[in-house]
């Protein structure tokens, strides 16, 4: 069934030559209670209720990204599933985005949809990844998403409606879901359901360039990274007050994942921060430090039982035969990833340890292009 | 859900989309595994290779099959290529794969 929708033209629809044609099937329900009710009996739900996408709302959705219903957002690679316009939009209302979120929940999509993500993996692997959403740019205050006190938790409606919005379109438009699916995880964690934060740029150190600049996109633009990220292993480190004693806090959290981890978010708090400021660290040096003093002897690695089959792509050969080297818990200098994310009270910073340790999904970033 | 057709005035779209890849299900079950060449694909995972071999094992004992062809897609969490699962197929006449975690 094709809906025509029916709403007043908003500005920049007046510039089109017809309204722009919706073309998914439609469900006619007595009111928006029944609509929810009937997503939950069609398993279109990540199991919380939601906004009911009228052809009215999804239209506007895309009107504020300038998209047109059929503008292809991204490609899942594996399956070769499409990721239109117009279902992205419908998802976003689900899941409570505004419309100004829009441009957000596009450039994600790109994002995920690059094959060096491996969407399909991170999204039906036992191992039960999430997909962390990090934005970088003037677009994080515009929204008003949050990366200050509680980043991580809830109360922001633009964090906990687009990191909803990449799920519901995973499940809907992907087909992969947990409830009847694709979605094989052993464990999962909350940020399934949505997993979206800003990096807070006011709180850098000197001289350290936001996540997006060091990934290439230019200061004055926004960006979304995308990671696929385990629960978070959040640690407190309140006598350390070096850039060295807070990473060899930091060194601890990562050693349970094995040698030559590919790529790890490292998630330092502002409190934290401020003694790379103090001590005039760039940033370039965590990873440096990192690599060159996180490390432990082949056989302690071989001790601690890990599973050499995790490292298979990485540089860190687990054998004694020829000896008992050191080996980095990092595969390079460039495999750690600092953001800066928190509120000023307290010296808890994490690690968001990637699925396949980094090897098999990469960090993706791609601009966020608005009507601006 | 039920519902009376002339009060359903509330229109919502549908979020889903067509999935790209057609679904073929299984194929033929062979009458009998008399003779058969069996392909034996593993998912690189450690312990798929003893599976796959002690289900071999198993259909050796009760029947006259041919001697395993045993191929590794390489990469867990990515489909085999093309041209390995395209050899893989001339090779066999039916296969057994295994998630090997």
């Amino acid at each position: 069934m094709t809906d025509q929708p029916s709403k007043k033209p908003t500005p920049s629809e007046k510039v089109r030559v017809a309204p722009p044609r919706l073309t998914s099937d439609s469900l006619e329900l007595p009111g928006p209670l029944e609509a929810i009710e009937a997503f939950f009996e069609n398993g279109w739900s990540d199991g919380l209720p939601v906004v009911p996408p009228t052809p009215e709302a999804v239209t506007v959705m895309l009107s504020a990204a300038n998209l047109a219903p059929d503008a292809i957002l991204g490609v899942e690679p594996v399956k070769g599933a499409v990721v239109t316009a117009e279902k992205a939009a419908i998802n976003a209302v689900m899941a409570g985005c505004k419309p100004e979120y829009m441009p957000v929940v596009a450039a994600a999509v790109d994002a995920i949809t690059q094959p060096e993500f491996n969407l399909h993996g991170i999204t039906v692997s036992t191992m039960g990844a999430a997909i962390m959403l990090i934005v970088n740019g003037p677009i994080t205050e515009e929204l008003g998403i949050n990366g200050g006190v509680s980043a991580f938790g809830p109360g922001y409606r633009a964090n906990a409606t687009i990191g909803r919005a990449i799920r519901l379109i995973v499940m809907n438009v992907l087909g992969t879901r947990s409830n009847d699916g694709l979605d094989k995880a052993t464990l999962g964690h909350p940020g399934k359901y949505t997993w979206c934060v800003a990096e807070n740029e006011q709180v850098l150190p000197d001289n350290w360039s936001p996540l997006h600049v060091t990934r290439g996109i230019d200061e004055s633009e926004s960006a979304v990274t995308v990671v696929s990220g385990l629960s978070a292993t959040q640690f407190g480190e309140h006598e350390a007050n070096t850039p060295e004693g807070i990473l060899d806090a930091f060194a601890q959290r990562l050693y349970p994942m094995g040698p030559g981890v590919k790529q790890v978010i490292l998630v330092i708090c502002p409190e934290h921060a401020t003694h790379f400021t103090t001590a005039g660290w760039k940033k370039e040096q965590v990873g440096q430090y990192l690599y060159e003093n996180a490390t432990k002897l082949t056989s302690e690695w071989i001790a601690m039982g890990l599973p050499s089959g995790a490292q298979k792509d990485s540089n860190a050969e687990l054998s004694i035969e020829n000896g008992d080297p050191p080996i980095s818990v990092l595969d390079s200098p460039e495999s750690a990833i600092p953001i800066v994310v928190g509120g000023d009270g307290g010296a808890w910073s994490a690690v968001i340890p990637p699925w396949s340790l980094g090897s098999r999904s990469k960090i993706v970033t791609r601009p966020i292009i608005t009507n601006k | 859900m039920t519902t009376n057709a002339s009060e359903n005035t509330f229109r919502v779209l549908d979020p889903t989309a067509p999935q790209s890849i057609a679904t073929d299900g299984m194929a033929e079950r062979p009458k009998s595994l008399q003779g058969l060449r069996v392909g034996l694909l593993r998912n690189d995972k450690l312990n798929s290779e003893p599976l796959l071999d002690a289900i071999y094992d198993v259909l050796a004992e009760r029947f006259d099959v041919a001697t395993a062809y045993k191929i590794n897609k390489g990469d867990a969490s990515r489909p085999a290529e093309p041209d390995l699962l395209g050899d893989f197929s001339n090779e066999v006449d039916v296969a057994l794969l295994a998630n090997g975690d």
